[in-house]
């Protein structure tokens, strides 16, 4: 479904330019749970970002059901971020002037149309299953951590994504929001929904299917989900 | 809920700034706008006092001129077919025009040569009233004359004739009283002794002629080929004359003070105007986290434009309705503070308003373009790092 193939890419630091990830090759199957884990710095949500084409490689190439991502115009990206992939962060991932509920509409108000009822009912629907129906007009700073961040789960179950790019979903949260937070995810995977996540805690990487470790911005090794025991 | 709900919901956001930039840009609007309408009014008032220094206009009957040489010897020129305008009708017919409201003064004159103690001189008659409308730099020495048989005699004439003030003479064998003397004006008026108009199609039987029509147009709403044409429709058997270095002259006075008022404005408007791409700028810098949820959202670099267009935009049009609304108020106060107005003032003009609000909110929006740009040109990477 997604493959990346011989991925590289380097960032000018003080001067210098360093490589972030050397030809770096992955490739997720459809409806598959992947954890993609290393140390800090070693490249992990650099490879994220390119795979969820917020950032465009230096060199090697993107598959996306077969369509070569490196070739396509900006145009035809933003597309595919409107439609079939989403991604969450570990913080700020919330317009803070914006209540819950239109925080998650926020992939319907591209335009001068305005957000059509359904779309409403269905954010209302991914609210109520993320279990923040009830606080849907409070704004993000009355949130706790974890509300946020399933405020930021409903929204890309609002545009049906086929696959959902998470960086350190749990990072910012204590252990008891965390956990709920990963089970939801493993709930939306079990779903048929494509998880690839970033994460450097060992027990949110084994609910994954399958880990894949950087080192250096390089894979050490498909690594195998008793990486961490 | 729409892409206009971004922008609305970010001026609501940073009330402080944004009433800043309200502020800022409405001072602008409505500086420009007060200067313009004080511009206008002073313009108009200025044109009005430029009329009461002569006629821009001159009416007189067709004539056609006829070269007579017999054998080879020229005898001079002759006008064929003089005739004289009928008073009455010909003002009732000027009054009448569609831009009759830029008219500001009609003046009917008859013309007649005399001899007065021997001596050939012009007779004019004139309206008194009409007469010094348009020409208020006259001075006299003793008394405008007030009844029928009282002259008015140019200083040159005076000297010529030998007329005193208070002299008595006899003028087409009636007896009249000099009761003032018209200081030197360097114009045809110093070799003329001017009379009633009534008084002379009297004395000449000429009831109701009038030899030629002098008219004072405000020019500033509209050019004077206008009037001038409008006029010669309603009076197809009369020669139209437009006094053009007259009307240029005024004009030049005219726009000059809105030529001035414009070159304030501008001035004012590029300032106020780098104020709000200044503002946006730092508005894309602090806002980079905001582009890259957005962008991570699908929204292109275009959405990105048109969300800090938009917010610019509304700010241009809230300030176009303060500004204007403040300015036409502020109008009134410099008019009235400078003693200008001269009974002319401003119209309040909804067409006006409204021409404001898009005028103002287009300049915000091209104020904003450049900042807008930036903002749509930071990579969701860019911004990631942001967040």
């Amino acid at each position: 479904m997604l493959c990346a193939k011989n991925i590289t890419k380097k960032f000018a630091s003080n001067g210098s330019v360093v490589p972030v990830l050397k030809e770096v090759s992955v490739d997720i199957a459809e409806g598959e749970f992947v954890s993609i884990v290393g140390r800090s710095g070693s490249g992990k949500t650099t490879l994220l970002n390119i795979l969820s084409t917020l950032v465009r490689a230096d060199d090697g190439e993107l598959y996306y059901q077969n369509n070569n991502l490196s070739t396509l115009s900006e145009s035809h990206l933003n597309r595919l971020r409107q439609a079939d992939f989403s991604v969450i962060f570990q913080f700020h991932h919330l317009l803070p002037y914006f209540t819950v509920l239109e925080n998650t509409l926020l992939p319907f108000m591209r335009s001068l149309r305005s957000v059509n009822k359904e779309a409403v009912q269905k954010a209302h629907q991914c609210l109520d299953r993320v279990g923040l129906a009830d606080k849907a007009d409070r704004l993000p700073g009355n949130l706790s951590g974890g509300e946020q961040q399933r405020v930021a789960i409903a929204r890309a179950l609002v545009k049906s994504s086929k696959v959902l790019f998470a960086d350190e979903p749990t990072g910012s949260l204590d252990k008891a929001t965390g956990k709920q937070i990963m089970g939801l995810l493993s709930e939306l995977h079990e779903e048929g929904l494509t998880v690839v996540m970033v994460t450097h805690e060992p027990a949110y990487a084994q609910l994954a299917e399958r880990i894949v470790t950087i080192e250096d911005g390089l894979i050490s090794s498909p690594a195998d989900r008793h990486f961490f025991l | 809920m729409n892409i206009l709900t971004i922008p609305l919901r970010n001026i609501r956001r940073r009330p402080s700034k944004t009433l800043l930039l309200l502020l800022v840009f409405s001072l602008g609007v409505m500086s420009i706008v007060a200067l313009y309408q004080v511009s206008l009014v002073v313009g108009h008032s200025l044109e009005k006092k430029l009329t009461t220094f002569g006629a821009n206009m001159i009416i007189s009957p067709a004539t056609e001129k006829l070269s007579v040489s017999y054998g080879g010897f020229h005898m001079g020129d002759m006008l064929v077919d003089v005739q004289s305008l009928p008073e009455e009708r010909t003002i009732a017919a000027i009054r009448s025009i569609e831009l009759k409201d830029r008219i500001s003064a009609v003046a009917p004159k008859l013309v007649t040569m005399t001899k007065v103690n021997d001596t050939a001189v012009a007779l004019v008659g004139v309206r008194w009233h009409d007469e010094r409308g348009i020409k208020s730099y006259w001075a006299v020495r003793g008394e405008f004359p007030s009844a029928p048989d009282q002259i008015l005699v140019g200083s040159k004439a005076s000297a010529k004739l030998g007329l005193a003030l208070d002299d008595k003479t006899i003028i087409v064998g009636q007896d009249f009283t000099v009761s003032g003397i018209l200081h030197e004006t360097g114009g045809d008026d110093d070799t003329v002794i001017l009379m009633n108009i009534d008084t002379l199609q009297a004395l000449l039987d000429r009831q109701d002629a009038t030899s030629f029509i002098e008219v004072a147009a405000l020019c500033s709403g509209c050019p004077i080929e206008d009037i001038v044409a409008q006029i010669r429709q309603q009076l197809p058997n009369a020669e139209v004359k437009a006094l053009q270095n007259v009307v240029n002259q005024r004009m030049a006075s005219v726009q000059f003070v809105q030529k001035l008022a414009l070159s304030i404005s501008l001035v004012i408007l590029v300032t106020a105007a780098s104020m709000v791409a200044l503002s946006m700028l730092s508005a894309v810098n602090e806002r980079k986290k905001d582009i890259g949820i957005l962008r991570s959202l699908g929204y292109g670099k275009s959405q990105i434009f048109i969300i800090f267009c938009l917010e610019a935009g509304f700010v241009g049009v809230l300030s176009g309705v303060v500004g204007y609304l403040g300015g036409f108020g502020a109008s009134f106060k410099a008019l009235e503070f400078l003693s200008l107005s001269d009974g002319v003032s401003p119209v309040f003009s909804v067409t006006h308003l409204l021409l404001a609000c898009a005028v103002f909110g287009f300049i915000t929006i091209v104020a904003a373009v450049y900042p807008a740009w930036k903002g749509a040109g930071v990579e969701p990477s860019t911004a990631l790092i942001a967040l």
